[in-house]
């Protein structure tokens, strides 16, 4: 006689890999973001913004390196091992999603402290520091769906 | 095969984010150059043949006006990488000469984005009145630090005005005025015409300098390649 958890499991797999691929195709968006900041910073000319006023105050701060190595660079890397491990939890690899969790948890943090930096100690914004934000934060909230929906590790 | 088409996936968008990589950083090393509209109508012929707005005359210019290369930039007072020019410039000056390289400079203030660099364009405008823009133009780029987060930056640059021994009561008067005003846009209009993206902009002989060889050697290195054609 079938389990209730085993008729159960294949739409559980379906779900877990719809919402890991949305998961992976949203860190490609702040992937590009990011590739595109990098190469603006390492060029090093004023970056024109169009929406918001700061772009040359943001990226030209002394936060937007670490260690002489470019912040967005490493939102870059971030972005890239997000959609690494979203695509192998999408395919069901086990232990991806807790990996994956704490990882874009961290990239949170370092959002939130991002934000702060740019209201309260350069008093600029710039719009494509806030379009990896929002990615980041969207990546966030549906890692964390994922988790609760489908417990998969 | 499903085991591998996640690494295939992931192999796939690696490639593809170092390759759009390559192509955006090729992208902004071929700086877009000053192109004249096409077009049949005879009126924008006579356009052609003559694309670039004069500017503001006369030019702020250091150096022989039969210098063998001519530096033209496009600042902006409160654009950092123009501040990082500023110095690169200078060094040029000195190891050229006037007899070799003429640095001329246009205003190409980047408004809304830099609040002050109006105010900065119309303070070296203002002391260029009673001749002394390039002491203006120095005080303004070496102390961009001091006053781009401030205010209120007209106190600042009348102070500059005052140190390098202006008539500070006109000097304010013509902060204001009509000719300072109009010159920042006839550069403005050059700049334009030019097709000027970002600051700074630097034209060396008319050919727009890629921002990477701004760099001092690179920079160097084109200037000496201009003068080796000229003994």
């Amino acid at each position: 006689m079938p389990t209730v958890n085993e008729t159960d499991r294949p739409s559980l797999a379906r779900r877990a890999a719809v919402l890991y691929g949305v998961t992976a195709f949203v860190s490609l968006i702040g992937l590009a973001d990011a590739i595109y900041l990098t190469v603006e910073h390492l060029s090093g000319r004023s970056v024109r913004c169009t929406i918001t006023s700061g772009c040359s105050e943001v990226l030209s701060s002394p936060y937007a390196t670490v260690r002489g190595f470019p912040l967005a660079g490493l939102g870059a890397v971030a972005y890239f091992v997000v959609f690494s491990l979203a695509t192998l939890a999408a395919f069901g690899y086990p232990f991806v999603g807790k990996l994956l969790t704490l990882i874009v948890a961290a990239m949170f943090l370092a959002t939130l402290w991002l934000l702060y930096l740019q209201a309260f100690v350069i008093h600029h914004f710039c719009q494509f520091c806030l379009l990896s934000a929002l990615v980041t934060t969207t990546l966030t909230a549906l890692v964390i769906y994922a988790q609760l929906k489908t417990g998969r590790g | 095969m499903k085991r591998i088409l996640p690494f295939v996936i992931i192999a796939f968008v690696l490639g593809a984010g170092l390759v759009t990589a390559r192509y955006l950083q090729r992208a902004s090393l071929e700086t877009p150059k000053p192109s004249p509209v096409p077009s049949a109508s005879p009126v924008a012929t006579a356009k052609i043949l003559n694309p670039a707005d004069p500017g503001a005359e006369p030019a702020h210019a250091l150096g022989d006006p039969k210098a063998l290369v001519t530096l033209e930039e496009f600042g902006d007072f409160e654009c950092p990488p123009c501040g990082a020019l500023h110095p690169i410039l200078k060094g040029i000056e000195t190891e050229y000469g006037p007899t070799k390289v003429r640095i001329i400079f246009r205003e190409f203030p980047l408004v809304p984005n830099h609040v002050h660099a109006l105010a900065a364009a119309r303070a070296a405008e203002a002391a260029g009145l009673q001749g002394r823009f390039w002491e203006m133009h120095d005080l303004i780029y070496e102390h961009q630090k001091d006053w781009h987060e401030a205010f209120d930056v007209r106190p600042i640059f009348e102070g500059y005005a005052k140190t390098i021994g202006l008539d500070v009561q006109q000097f304010a008067r013509d902060n204001t005025s009509e000719m300072v005003e109009r010159r920042i846009f006839l550069d403005g209009k050059r700049g334009h015409s030019l097709d000027v993206q970002g600051t700074p902009t630097v034209f060396l002989n008319g050919k727009e300098v890629p921002f990477e060889s701004l760099a001092p050697e690179k920079l160097k290195a084109l200037i000496n390649s201009e003068l080796a054609g000229h003994p």
